[in-house]
């Protein structure tokens, strides 16, 4: 399906929006536009992303016309707090979308039953900030490796939705969120992350760690947004990267 | 710190010829000194060395733009010095882009300013770090995929 990019101009005046029917990444690109002196707001958006970025060297499923791959160049603002802040804006963004109520699990994916349905990475490159957020939107299928962990906001709600809609809500969340984070502080941001992700406390979850998986429960957030999980043995342990998972999932 | 990790600074600060070289990481601080009349390497591992300290990842301001690397810090006086490439974060640190993929640098190459040394992962936060000084890499002071304090010294490099 064609993406209507004049229509998400329209939706955000002033702000410059590049489309592409295809890339790598889109993390590729706005890095080398933001480097080339591209304003914070720059939002770069592609039908289709032939490489896909995950989180360290994994991909992300970009399939054409199905999902919202999209990377926007940050405006300065206190890391790590701003992860968690990008996957509150995404969930409001899709719940303004969608009336579909996304849960976070830490540090900011977003899960609708359980699988993903978008996945967020902040990149930083020469001191500049670059989130780069994937939207499932309108996959009727996935490969057969991501069906177990994988949804679409089409499959949860029974019908398609307006990706550049999406798009625009989502450039605006995001801009909400790092105000509050700016105006408030992070611990704003990690009260409102405690409250709506069930994977903040009293969760039994794995983490993968290089030096083995960790199994425990989830006892909330430190001062700094790690999450923080107890061991069997009464042990507290401080999660620092990603990895999470529910035990059983 | 285990004893063959001393070993190692210990060969860095001979086989490069800093005059001295401190290190610290966790609970374990590390200060190694060339004499300078004789050949011999001295090693200091204070008692007293403060405890670890789990310093936050950011700044304390709000609102400030991240340096890719914070500024280097010359820990031999005078004629060699040596640039320590630190970490600006708390994190995980990864000395290539993905899992398998050869390192960013290695031990021995010649780094122009810019140049990505090494990713430090927090909270899916991919954070690049560069080398901000022409020279040559002596030493990787932390192995692939493992935590970093905030300040942790990740990479020795000798400007040209």
């Amino acid at each position: 399906m064609s993406f209507d990019v004049e229509s998400v101009r329209r939706r955000l005046p002033g702000r410059r929006v590049e489309y592409f029917e295809i890339l790598d990444t889109t993390m590729r690109e706005a890095a080398e536009l933001a480097a080339a002196g591209a304003a914070a707001g720059t939002v770069v958006i592609a039908g289709e992303q032939t490489a896909g970025q995950g989180r360290h060297g994994r991909t992300w499923h970009s399939e054409a016309g199905s999902g919202l791959y999209l990377s926007l160049v940050l405006p300065a603002a206190s890391p790590p707090a701003v992860t968690l802040a990008l996957g509150l804006a995404a969930a409001e963004a899709i719940a303004r979308v969608t009336d579909l109520e996304c849960d976070l699990r830490w540090p900011n994916d977003l899960l609708l039953n359980e699988r993903k349905a978008a996945g967020i990475l902040v990149q930083v490159e020469s001191g500049v900030l670059i989130a780069g957020i994937g939207v499932n939107v309108n996959h009727t299928a996935f490969p057969e490796e991501l069906t177990g962990s994988a949804t679409s906001l089409r499959r949860e709600a029974g019908r398609p939705f307006s990706r550049e809609e999406l798009a625009a809500e989502l450039c605006e969340a995001v801009d909400r969120y790092l105000r509050m984070l700016r105006a408030a502080g992070k611990e704003k941001i990690f009260a409102l992350f405690t409250q709506r992700s069930s994977y903040a406390r009293g969760r039994a979850v794995t983490v993968d760690r290089p030096e083995g998986a960790l199994r425990g429960v989830t006892a909330g957030l430190d001062g700094d947004g790690f999450l923080k999980v107890r061991t069997p043995d009464g042990r507290e342990h401080l999660i620092i990267a990603g990895g999470v998972r529910a035990v059983g999932a | 710190m285990t004893i063959d990790e001393i070993r190692e600074l210990v060969h860095l600060v001979t086989d490069t010829g800093i005059a001295e070289l401190e290190l610290q990481r966790g609970e374990n601080r590390v200060r190694i000194r060339r004499s300078a009349s004789a050949q011999h390497t001295e090693v200091m591992v204070p008692s007293d060395a403060p405890p670890a300290v789990h310093a936050p990842p950011a700044p304390a301001s709000p609102e400030i733009r991240m340096p890719a690397v914070p500024a280097p810090t010359e820990v031999a006086p005078e004629e060699t010095k040596t640039v320590l490439i630190k970490s600006p974060i708390v994190g995980t640190f990864y000395e290539g882009p993905s899992p398998g993929a050869p390192p960013f640098v290695r031990i021995g190459e010649t780094v122009q300013p810019g140049k990505v040394l090494c990713i430090i992962e927090s909270m899916k936060l991919m954070n690049e770090i560069e080398a901000e000084v022409a020279g040559v890499v002596t030493s990787k002071l932390v192995q692939n995929g493992q935590p970093v304090e905030y300040g942790e010294a990740l990479f020795a490099i000798t400007p040209l």
